[in-house]
């Protein structure tokens, strides 16, 4: 007999064992299962014992040793058993001086902020619809913030009062040089075409870099080093000026979705915005209003609006990408359309959680962190 | 754009009820944010988006109700009947600065008697939320609402030098303006001037000098068309912001600038008399004809996923405003109108075909089709370091990434650069990118404790923003953390991390030498000798510095160098059936024999039979140990994948592990 199936043996008899014992309600039973256990003449432990003799010579001392640390479990709970109705005779485990009621010992868990739990709910539902998170950074130059996006060089939007810009490098940048980062090792992220060339900002593009005022840049970049068709999410902090009050803050989350193929629409934009809210809010019954909006980078531009609670609620923004993004991203409006959606994460976010005050997700009071 | 019920009549019937019309409106791009009665009248606000100004006034939303319900729109009269005397002695008009006014009119009227105006244009003025002045005044403004086009009235009077010259302002020029304010005049500015002085600030407000007063008999009317640009830099550095600026920073209908001059003197010779000189005076570029658009009718289907007859196409056309110059089976081309500047794509028309005809029947129940998406790499390895962080009891902190210069200059770890500064703060002096998370989650450790919080365990998965010489910087995700536990147990947390994420990962502990870190409780981790990790317990200069009253302790992870070395998919290895076999040691080391030597030494020597080596503690007691000498305590878990070891063989290998740590590092056996 091998050494190792009569281990295992051994184990599931001190399981059983510790299970019967354990379950015990008055003398009779423990009597009845100290016999079936511990029987001198037929007891299970006397039968694994016989497999004992059976063992290889080699391993008889490793079993020999095993059996009796099983012997003493097993003898060990039948003592306790015995105990316990001595201490409550009659009433099971009822026992006199235990309280049921005092608290459990508590694992220290943490708690993930609201705003990750939102997020992370909306990666899922637009994972599960087929779209891959992308990632771009939060620091932009003018082509991927704005004229990638059709926002021309007098467009208002670029007014240095609704945009946090950097001072110019050289004023004050890179005293010494930076640490290289670690390296990494070099595949290039999926989705990348090699033949593809990279369409990037014209050579006269102004410089100064800005904090990105809409995750709609990684649109760009992901457009820029990939051949339709496209099918992602990016999610990330955009900053805009804005004093800080109980519903705005100068930085907060963005969600966007892009969906660029041959044959798509705004029926197809409609359909998606459906599937995800009914997803997101769990209600089997939505419906989707578009209401015509405008955004220089989509055309058509609408509002959403989504059926809740028998009316409407506002949703985000929404459009067909419009031909001079695509034609920026070297992308022919001819053969492909798309859709891109955005939506503000910490509305929703506040909505589903009755928080009423923006900068409460920012202070990190752990009482409120803790609520989640 | 607030909209009188009242006056819309007067361009299109209005027999629906208002609700169904603010319904459609909204439906189609006029977004109603409300609507009040005011004396009888309805004052319906509109949300005009800004690439349609031409429906900032009631003739553009009427064109929108005629198109949405098919009806007819009737134009007010603008044919004022001219007198004798021509406007050309009377005034002349010269234009300096044609890249900041493109085109300006004028027109006369002299022997008007000023008075207030009739009932029913002064209650609509204040329908839509305009104080009546006098008749003068008030029709200017009627016309502003009625078309969209600003208007300027001066009085003529007043106007030094019969003259009028559209220029940049002189050196140190100021204006008082008619809300009785002085304004200093930068030179970029667009100013109206006579022969002499400023007398109005172009496109934005006129100045109080040749305000119309009740004196006035001779008006002189203005009608122009300023750069957009120039007047949104204007309003915004004046903080001067008026009806008129607003429509011109969106851009005035080219075409609209006569007919408003005339529009205006109609009225004014209707409601105050006196006599229009003949013509206008009439200086500046002219807008260019408008180009035609094709519009393919297979676009719509390709665009909107729903057909539209091209019949209806073209009524839609046609009905705002399109002039059709051509269609067949499969296109139609168009002419589109001055005030519709934002038409002139293919893609425009298919919008303004979608909105009209309703986006409602685009349905939302197409199959898109399926594709495979997977999870990144990143994602799974921040959620996994989100999961550890909260399974050891961290709560996660979301914080600004931007902070001031004194906790942005109080700890940088990974770099020596300058950070990134934005040119004006994003919130209450912070305006540095952030080089590192410690300082913001250090502020939020200092909201806790002024708030009498305990257990501040804070973890922030974000970005650190590492300059370079050139281009966009390194952002760097970090996950940091601060706590109020021991060095060890915070070290921990950092090594179950790596654990968790690349168990096969070999990274070195060195002592750190970082700022405001106490050199008995800090170090560095490296990987390939590159800094992967800063862990220490602040010292007492480090808590004051970030004003806190409680030890804490923070530690920080770059996440890149684990993505790129995560093992999410571990390999199951076979479990030895065998019982282990410990055995306790206890070395007397000198001091300099650090723990990871030591311990790769009893490693190594236990070869396949090694399963585990658990550190116990360090004791220190120069009396029994010696000076300069440490004990260091530690459990070996011996293990064969082979058979049962025997307690001969364990013996026999601890002593080899004894003699190897005695060569190599000089330790005793206690």
């Amino acid at each position: 007999m091998a050494l190792a199936e009569f281990l295992a043996e051994l184990d599931e008899l001190v399981r059983r064992a510790n299970a019967r014992f354990e379950a015990v309600g008055d003398e009779a039973a423990l009597e009845a299962a100290r016999i079936e256990f511990l029987g001198a003449k037929s007891g299970r432990l006397k039968a694994v014992q016989k497999g004992l003799g059976r063992i290889d010579k080699a391993d008889k001392p490793a079993a020999g040793k095993r059996f009796n640390e099983a012997k003493q479990h097993i003898e060990a709970a039948f003592e306790q058993a015995q105990q316990r109705l001595k201490r409550a005779p009659g009433t099971g485990a009822a026992a006199e001086g235990f309280d049921p009621t005092v608290p459990g010992i508590h694992p220290p868990l943490g708690h993930l902020h609201p705003i990750t739990q939102t997020i992370e709910e909306m990666k899922d539902i637009m994972g599960r619809l087929g779209f891959t998170v992308a990632e771009g950074p939060e620091v932009e130059d003018p082509w991927h913030n704005f004229d990638a996006l059709n926002i021309p060089a007098d467009h208002p939007a670029r007014d240095p009062l609704d945009n946090f810009y950097l001072a110019a490098a050289g004023k004050g940048v890179a005293a010494e040089p930076c640490p290289s980062p670690i390296d990494l090792p070099s595949a290039p992220p999926p989705g990348d075409c090699p033949t593809c060339v990279p369409v990037g900002p014209p050579a006269n593009a102004p410089a100064a870099l800005l904090l990105r005022s809409q995750t709609s840049t990684v649109q760009i970049r992901v457009m820029e080093r990939t051949r339709p068709p496209v099918r992602i999410i990016s999610v990330g902090r955009v900053y805009r000026p804005d004093t800080a009050d109980d519903t705005h803050y100068p930085m907060f989350h963005q969600i966007e979705g892009l969906l660029v193929d041959r044959n798509v629409t705004m029926a197809d934009l409609k359909s998606v915005l459906r599937l995800f809210a009914s997803a997101f809010f769990k209600e089997a019954e939505v419906h989707i209003r578009f209401r015509p909006s405008f955004f220089p980078f989509t055309e058509p531009s609408v509002e959403v609006d989504m059926t809740w609670q028998g009316g409407w609620m506002e949703m985000g923004g929404a459009g067909m990408v419009d031909p001079n993004v695509l034609r920026a991203v070297g992308y022919d409006p001819e053969e492909v359309t798309g859709f891109a959606f955005g939506l503000g994460v910490e509305r929703i976010c506040m909505n589903r959680h009755a928080i009423h005050d923006i900068r409460e997700l920012f202070r990190n009071d752990v009482r409120f962190l803790r609520q989640f | 754009m607030l909209v009188s019920w009242n006056w819309l009549k007067q361009y299109v019937t209005l027999d629906m009820p208002h609700e169904e019309l603010e319904r459609r409106l909204m439906l189609s791009g006029l977004n109603h944010e409300g609507t009040r009665e005011v004396g009888g009248d309805l004052a319906i606000d509109l949300e005009v988006t800004s690439n349609r100004p031409d429906c900032l006034g009631h003739l553009g939303v009427a064109r929108e109700v005629g198109a949405l319900f098919d009806r007819e729109i009737t134009l007010p009269p603008a044919e004022p009947p001219e007198g004798k005397t021509a406007v050309e002695p009377l005034i002349g008009v010269r234009i300096d600065c044609p890249d900041l006014c493109y085109r300006y009119t004028a027109r006369v009227i002299r022997g008007v008697k000023i008075g207030p105006s009739p009932g029913w244009m002064a209650r609509r003025l204040e329908t839509v939320g305009l104080a009546p002045v006098n008749n003068v005044v008030d029709i200017s403004n009627y016309v502003l609402m009625e078309c969209g086009q600003p208007l300027h009235t001066f009085d003529y009077g007043r106007l030094g030098g019969r003259q009028i010259l559209v220029r940049r302002p002189l050196g140190g020029e100021t204006i008082e303006a008619i809300d009785h304010k002085e304004y200093r005049l930068e030179p970029d500015m667009c100013v109206i001037a006579d022969a002499r002085v400023p007398v109005a600030i172009g496109g934005v407000m006129g100045g109080a000098k040749t305000e119309i007063s009740k004196s006035t008999t001779d008006v002189l009317i203005e009608a122009a068309e300023f750069d957009p640009t120039s007047i949104r830099n204007t309003a915004r550095a004046l903080n001067l912001h008026s009806d008129s600026s607003y429509r011109f920073e969106r851009k005035i209908d080219p075409e609209g600038v006569d007919w408003a001059s005339r529009r205006c003197c109609q009225l004014l010779l209707d409601l105050c008399g006196g006599e229009l000189a003949g013509g206008s005076v009439d200086v500046g570029r002219r807008p260019p004809p408008r180009e035609p658009i094709v519009l393919r009718f297979s676009q719509l289907k390709r665009v909107l996923g729903i057909e539209v007859p091209p019949e209806r196409v073209r009524r839609i056309l046609a009905a705002l405003g399109l002039a059709e110059a051509r269609a067949d089976a499969a296109s139609v081309e168009v002419v589109p109108p001055s005030w519709r500047r934002d038409l002139t794509r293919e893609i425009d028309l298919v919008e303004e075909v979608g909105r009209i005809d309703g986006y409602d029947a685009i349905p939302e129940d197409v199959g898109v089709p399926m594709v495979a998406s997977a999870r990144t790499l990143d994602d799974r390895v921040v959620t996994r370091v989100r999961e550890v962080l909260t399974g050891c009891g961290f709560d996660e902190a979301v914080t600004l990434s931007v902070i001031d210069q004194h906790a942005s200059e109080a700890w940088s770890p990974w770099t020596g650069a300058e950070p990134l500064r934005a040119l004006a703060p994003v919130l209450r002096g912070a305006d540095r990118l952030r080089r590192s998370l410690i300082p913001s989650l250090l502020a939020a450790r200092r909201t806790n404790e002024t708030l009498f919080n305990n257990d501040i365990e804070l973890f922030e998965i974000a970005r650190a923003y590492l300059p370079r010489r050139r281009g966009l910087p390194e952002e760097a995700v970090m996950l940091g953390l601060t706590s109020g536990r021991g060095f060890r147990e915070v070290k921990g947390v950092i090594e179950a991390v790596l654990e968790r994420i690349a168990p096969d990962l070999t990274v070195e502990a060195v002592a750190a030498d970082a700022p405001l870190l106490d050199a008995g409780a800090a170090c560095r981790l490296e990987l390939g000798g590159k800094p992967l990790a800063f862990i220490g317990r602040l010292t007492e200069e480090g808590r004051e510095r970030f004003e806190l009253r409680g030890p804490a302790l923070v530690a920080e992870l770059r996440l890149a160098p684990l993505v790129a070395r995560a093992s999410l998919i571990p390999t199951s290895r076979p479990q030895s059936p065998y019982p282990p076999v410990g055995r306790d040691l206890n070395f007397v080391v000198d001091e300099s024999v650090r723990w990871a030597d030591l311990a790769a030494t009893v490693r190594e020597g236990c070869g396949p039979l090694f399963e585990h080596l658990e550190y116990a503690d360090t004791y220190r007691d120069p009396e029994r140990l010696g000076p300069g000498k440490k004990s260091l305590l530690m459990r070996l878990v011996l293990r064969s994948q082979e058979g049962t070891l025997t307690n001969q063989q364990a013996d026999e290998l601890r002593e080899r592990i004894v003699s190897a740590c005695r060569e190599r590092h000089g330790a005793e056996l206690r």
